[in-house]
């Protein structure tokens, strides 16, 4: 093999299976958010700009952003305050630290659709623990799951659940690398401990805290799996998320037309919002850090 | 009591509290059903019984195995030769090149959902080992991460290596690939776990219930939960275990190895 062919040699392989399975089907994606088609019949007329309209005209689609909106408002700013609190106190290299640490970690390399199942259980109306333990204390019946007002709370719990413990690995490689002198002198200086947390900690954690937003932003405004298991985007659209409406529309009404219109719109919005991120926050960070 | 005895102490049931419902659910689902919903509990191993026997979970089990075996495999292979040559070839292009692997990083994966569907419809490899497969096994993420760590590597070693008359394979296998094994062992775990969990693509993928995996295999189990009027919540536990406990040991035996892929991944 000659030597200047190597590296294309090399790096072939890899770069086929990226252009078949991720550069052309974007390209597809938006040439089908075109095309009216429904996965069975022969020809695929192309409409246009119609499967946007009608997808921008729904109110499923503005409920299916709002949601997910709402949720990733929520649940990322809770996961990263909580995740920085508990890795604070984490860092430390002994016993009791290393122990906690593996248990809040377990969660997030373990089975979405296993967890989604055990807290559907947790939160069952019948025989589901919460409500039992609820009972205990004479409380009725709470319907966690099909009572609009609590369904969303419940996923943003079990998300949070299960990648807190991804946050504190990241957080407490964050701290880590802090030099220890920075710590002495600001406790010289006479701060207490939460002044220190707040003037030195959250200030040089600053890059690690911006790598955390913008995966779990990205993250967030892809969430399937939980919502798909627990409540199938119920009640009443309380949880619906885009991706779950993308996979309905998509897989159980066969509308490639419009499934392929909100693909696109999710892509462009995410393109968006690292954009946004790029410009406003990463100036802030660099300025702060 | 040392107050370190103390702390270990109150740790460990703020770790316990904390996996409690992963804890719970092993408990349960030993548990026969009847007495589950008594609640005088009576221990059984029939649940796993049904799991494997009546309902397959045995085949599910096998299947997640085979197919986040490949994907590990095959993604590791494509990654590191990528990896090598970004990290130790200067070529025309390699920027460019470099930068289209990258960028797959931004990309949200449901949008290659549709798509992804039809190219392998069209070439008949819908419900097929292969269409679970061929869709996950490029990996830019680990291409990334390899190449990162393979630049600090010596490069002082390769070209000893070459200076021998090794070919540009021979100091990837021989020199690359051993110094460079703890990253390629942590990315591994790393794509293994990923590809374990997934779950929209095998949705979307497979209809044949013969190659579903444990994650579609329990989702079905516990949506469709065929023929009773309460859920079977003792053998759905069961299932719920199957498809955590493989993973759960494999963590606590490299639980250091997965920390150190997914920090050094993040931090640089």
């Amino acid at each position: 093999m000659s030597r200047r062919l190597t590296p294309y040699l090399l790096i072939a392989p890899l770069l086929a299976f990226i252009a078949v399975f991720t550069y052309l089907p974007i390209l597809s994606s938006v040439n089908l958010s075109f095309r009216e088609w429904d996965f069975l019949t022969d020809g695929k007329p192309w409409v246009g700009m119609e499967n946007y309209r009608l997808v921008l005209s729904s109110s499923e689609f503005w409920n299916a952003v709002r949601v997910t909106g709402i949720f990733a408002l929520i649940s990322v700013p809770l996961r990263l305050a909580l995740a920085l609190a508990i890795a604070s106190y984490l860092v430390r290299e002994a016993l009791p630290q290393r122990l906690l640490r593996g248990a809040l970690f377990l969660p997030s390399v373990t089975s979405t659709v296993a967890i989604a199942v055990v807290f559907s259980w947790l939160f069952a109306t019948d025989y589901g623990v919460i409500n039992a333990a609820l009972a205990t204390f004479g409380i009725p019946k709470v319907y966690w799951l099909q009572n609009p007002q609590l369904a969303l709370w419940v996923i943003v719990l079990v998300n949070t659940w299960k990648q807190l413990g991804y946050d504190i690995v990241l957080y407490i490689a964050g701290l880590q690398a802090i030099s220890k002198d920075l710590y002495d002198a600001a406790e010289i200086d006479g701060g207490g401990r939460f002044h220190v947390f707040r003037r030195v900690t959250v200030p040089l954690v600053m890059p690690t805290t911006y790598f955390l937003l913008v995966i779990s932003v990205i993250e967030a405004f892809q969430v399937f799996t939980v919502v798909d298991v627990m409540t199938r985007g119920g009640p009443a659209g309380a949880t619906d998320m885009i991706v779950n409406m993308l996979y309905r529309v998509g897989f159980t009404l066969f509308d490639i037309g419009q499934g392929s219109a909100i693909a696109v719109l999710l892509f462009v919005l995410l393109i968006a919002l690292a954009i946004f991120k790029a410009r406003v926050l990463g100036r802030r960070v660099h300025y702060e850090a | 009591m040392k107050p370190e005895t103390l702390w270990t102490g109150a740790a460990l049931v703020a770790g316990l509290l904390f996996l409690s419902p992963v804890l719970y659910t092993i408990w349960m689902s030993v548990l026969t059903v009847d007495s589950y919903y008594a609640g005088d509990p009576v221990l059984t191993l029939d649940n796993y019984r049904t799991a494997f026997g009546q309902y397959d979970f045995l085949r599910y089990l096998l299947n997640s195995l085979l197919v986040s075996g490949v994907v590990t495999l095959g993604g590791l292979a494509l990654a590191v030769m990528a990896a090598f040559a970004f990290a130790r070839f200067d070529f025309p292009g390699g920027d460019f090149l470099f930068a289209a692997v990258v960028a797959t990083l931004m990309i949200p994966g449901h949008i290659t959902l549709i798509p992804n569907y039809l190219t392998l419809a069209r070439v008949g490899l819908l419900d097929t080992y292969a269409g679970l497969i061929l869709p996950a096994i490029s990996n830019g993420f680990a291409a990334f991460f390899l190449r990162q760590y393979i630049r600090g590597i010596p490069r002082a070693l390769d070209e000893a290596a070459y200076m021998d008359g090794a070919t540009p394979l021979q100091v990837l296998w021989r020199v690359i690939v051993p110094l460079a094994r703890p990253a390629i062992l942590s990315m591994g775990l790393y794509i293994f776990i990923t590809e374990w969990n997934n779950y929209i693509w095998p949705l979307v993928a497979i209809s044949d219930s013969d190659l579903y995996t444990l994650q579609i295999g329990l989702a079905k189990l516990y949506r469709e939960n065929p023929g009773e009027d309460v859920i079977n919540w003792p053998l759905v536990m069961a299932a719920s275990t199957i498809t955590i406990l493989p993973i759960l040991i494999g963590f606590l035996a490299v639980e250091r190895h997965l920390v150190r892929g997914i920090t050094m991944g993040a931090v640089k």
